[in-house]
């Protein structure tokens, strides 16, 4: 079995320029504590168990099983994205495990041209171990920043051990409402709006984004309600809205439509007009 | 000897208009003057043009008419017998400073006279149209903004962005800003974004002194207009002293100096002939090129220097905006993505490509370190600028230059990630004093995070990059090789409509024989 600050890492994108501040490599972790019904990486969410069905699909045969564990031949792969497809679990045999070291290897060469480094998922929290000595290892390493996309669903035990090595968190509240929270993501929300707190008070939290999905989180009460408890936290904090787009859903999610440019429009006047003053929305 | 084409059926190297070619060049005459999609202006100038082309070219060896012959070396356009420089650097600031007499103009004692001795001055270009360089303007304009608001300033640096725009509508139009910040500066990038003119810009910047704001607000700029580009000026500074300008698409000279004339090797021309071995080319192929281009360049230095006398007869030289003790020539190179793949077919490495292989940049350094080691082995009279040798540069290519890719780039579409371009293309860069760039253009996220652009501006600079063009994917403007173009105007000149902008007739073929030019990428996660 793997030692447990082994990482497994869904993928590493060189530059993003929407995760943080700055341009930033950013690395997706394999596993999610959340199901939302709109995610749009759905073969995040869970580890691979292993089953072989990917396996039999691979057209270029790039993928094998063998000691209960499915082998990904990158050299062969030619990234046609079936095994993800066809994958019951919600999983992709397609996940790099890397120590940290190992980790930092495949970053460092980035480092001239980044602000810092991002670490995404699915939900980096679920690899606690591993996170935290990722990220020590990059300030030990280099002067760049950190920072960490959550869903703020973790013990505080964890974040408060996470913290010290974080420059920056982005927590994303996908409802702050507990019930259509539940609805949306299978989990409640209180330990997101704790991990909220928590974070706006160490002066770190960099943005808070909320999907705007319609039915569920484009309500004018839903909006407002966020923004209030925001603005009672620190009036300065950065909510964004994020427009829904079904492309990467599944499910009922993927015959849900965008929201207008005027719905968007007036939450955000609505969040701004509960007192909180950085509040924009993605195009 | 052949009759060879340059770009009119009447044209000879040797002769000039023979007798029995006489009714071509009459056909040709009226097809310009009945085209219905030029303004007269635009006709005038091709008149001009044609009219010029009946002349023989200077006479040089039966290699250099060879060369001319096959498009191994071309005259970019130049014609026959030079009668002008192809750029100058005119000093602005002792126009401003102490007026000028012949024009007329009495030294500017505010921003009112500034800007109108500017545009007097640019309408009287010694080059072959439209003024290649417009000046330094923060430095030159920030001096007369004090004591006025730049509520006053706006309006008149808006009416003098549009009419340079209006009155010389060409993207070969270059202005420089920076490397420091200042009121002027901020303005005419404020004015750009309004106005969403052609005219060509550069930042000069300096990642430790010019000021980060300003940065940015030029990355907003480039991110919505394709311009400025982003100029290394620590380096650029180092090698040619603080009174370095940019002009025309990214040509770097001395202030109060020019260039001569702008001479060009093909080397995509010369992989399409060429079946020997590195060592071959490097060791007799591209030093007799190299021989050739220099023969060419020499004798049309000296044609205008000697027999023209442009030194003795310039208005800008005797008004002192200009300096004979300033000048040189380009001896530029394009296609060298065709010769250096062509060298790894014929190496037996034909999967080995320019920007993707190792061994293929490596080689291409190698053609490149040698090919201009060779051009500068040679004296070239008159360059005084640059010790008595050219400037070697990389040439943005022309419209008729299919399959060939501009200057030392890897073709449009086909470049590596992000970094490993920048990384393959930062050693070709150092190599080309003369001017050089490459394009990276971003999608729609960039415009909202001006710090992560800067943020790679930033990493290609450490890396000794010299020029960045930079833009979105979305944007109103197309970075064609060197110059923009609108998006509209590039549909227009397809449903041939009428042009203001005389480089959108070249932009149009430019895509016909680059069609990879625009392109994106895609986020995955």
């Amino acid at each position: 079995m793997d030692s447990p600050v082994l990482g497994r890492i869904n993928n590493i994108l060189s530059h993003s320029f929407v995760d943080g501040p700055g341009n930033r490599s950013v690395l997706f972790l394999q596993g999610c504590n959340f199901n939302c019904l709109y995610c749009h990486n759905p073969y995040t969410i869970n580890f691979c168990d292993a089953c072989g069905v990917c396996v039999a699909s691979c057209l270029v045969d790039a993928l094998t099983l063998a000691d209960g564990e499915v082998t990904w031949d990158t050299a062969a792969c030619v990234a046609c994205d079936t095994c993800i497809e066809v994958c019951p679990n919600l999983s992709s045999p397609k996940i790099a495990v890397l120590s940290p070291e190992e980790t930092w290897d495949r970053l460092k060469a980035y480092g001239p041209f980044i602000s810092g480094i991002t670490v995404s998922g699915g939900e980096p929290t679920q690899q606690p171990e591993y996170l935290k000595a990722l990220l020590r290892l990059v300030k030990q390493e280099s002067d760049l920043d950190t920072c960490i996309e959550t869903n703020g669903k973790m013990c505080p035990e964890v974040l408060m051990d996470l913290l010290p090595e974080l420059d920056y968190v982005m927590v994303d509240l996908k409802a702050f409402d507990p019930q259509i929270h539940k609805d949306l993501t299978g989990q409640d929300n209180a330990q997101t709006l704790e991990t909220i707190r928590t974070v706006s008070e160490a002066g770190k939290l960099h943005m808070v984004r909320t999907t705007v999905a319609p039915g569920y989180t484009d309500s004018m009460e839903n909006i407002k309600a966020t923004a209030r408890y925001l603005a009672g936290l620190d009036p300065d904090i950065h909510l964004r809205l994020l427009r829904f787009r079904p492309h990467g859903t599944r499910g009922v999610a993927a015959d849900w439509g965008s929201p207008s440019d005027e719905v968007m429009d007036g939450l955000v006047a609505a969040a701004r007009a509960e007192g909180l003053n950085r509040v924009d929305r993605s195009m | 000897m052949t009759q060879t084409k340059i770009a009119y059926p009447f044209e000879h190297l040797e002769t000039g208009l023979t007798p029995d070619q006489v009714d071509v060049f009459k056909s040709l005459v009226r097809e310009v003057i009945e085209n219905p999609n030029h303004l007269e202006e635009q006709k005038r100038l091709a008149l001009t043009d044609a009219a010029f082309k009946t002349l023989p070219y200077l006479p040089v060896s039966d290699d250099a008419l060879a060369a001319l012959g096959s498009g191994e070396i071309c005259l970019l356009g130049e014609g026959p017998a030079p009668y002008h420089p192809r750029y100058v650097a005119p000093d602005y600031e002792k126009l401003l400073r102490e007026g000028s007499a012949f024009f007329d103009l009495a030294p500017a004692s505010d921003l009112y006279e500034a800007v109108t001795s500017l545009l007097t001055v640019y309408n009287y270009s010694p080059t072959s149209g439209a003024p290649p360089f417009i000046g330094k303007l923060d430095e030159l304009l920030e001096p007369f903004l004090d004591g006025l608001t730049d509520e006053q300033a706006r309006p008149v640096l808006k009416s003098f962005w549009t009419l340079i725009d209006r009155l010389h509508p060409d993207a070969f139009v270059h202005s420089v800003l920076g490397p420091q910040g200042s009121r002027a500066g901020r303005l005419l990038l404020a004015v750009d974004r309004e106005v969403q003119t052609i005219t060509n810009m550069t930042l000069r910047y300096d990642p430790e002194n010019t000021p980060r704001d300003f940065a940015l607000l030029a990355v907003g700029n480039a991110m919505q207009l394709s311009k400025p580009y982003f100029l290394n000026h620590p380096l650029h500074e180092a090698e040619w002293g603080e009174d370095y300008i940019v002009a025309s698409c990214y040509n770097i000279m001395v202030l109060r100096g020019g260039i001569f004339t702008l001479v060009r090797a093909n080397l995509g021309e010369v992989a399409k002939r060429f079946d020997g071995t590195l060592e071959d080319l490097l060791e007799n192929h591209l030093p007799r090129l190299a021989e050739i281009q220099i023969e060419i360049i020499n004798s049309r230095i000296n044609h205008l220097v000697e027999e023209v006398g442009w030194f003795d007869q310039s208005i800008f030289i005797k008004e002192g905006l200009l300096d004979p003790e300033k000048f040189t020539a380009y001896a530029g190179v394009v296609g060298l993505n065709e010769l250096v793949n062509k060298v790894m077919e014929l190496e037996g490495q034909p999967d080995a490509k320019l920007g993707h292989a190792e061994v293929a940049n490596q080689t291409a350094l190698k053609i490149i370190s040698t090919f201009k080691e060779q051009l500068l082995s040679h004296p070239s009279p008159y360059c005084r600028g640059t010790d008595g040798h050219v400037t070697f540069h990389a040439q943005v290519g022309i419209s008729e230059d299919e399959g060939t890719t501009p200057g030392c780039r890897i073709p449009a579409g086909t470049e590596p990630e992000l970094y490993a371009h920048l990384q393959a293309a930062a050693p070709i860069q150092s190599l080309v004093e003369g001017g050089v760039s490459d394009i990276f253009e971003f999608d729609q996220t960039a415009k909202e995070n001006p710090e992560a652009i800067l943020d790679i501006i930033d990493g290609a600079m450490a890396l000794g990059m010299r020029d960045l063009s930079l833009g979105s994917t979305d944007s109103e403007y197309v970075r064609v090789s060197g110059y923009l173009v609108r998006r509209c105007d590039l549909e227009n000149r397809q449903e041939e409509k009428l042009l203001r902008h005389d480089t959108s007739h070249i932009a149009r073929e430019f895509f016909n024989s680059q069609p990879n030019t625009l392109h994106r990428r895609e986020r995955q996660v």
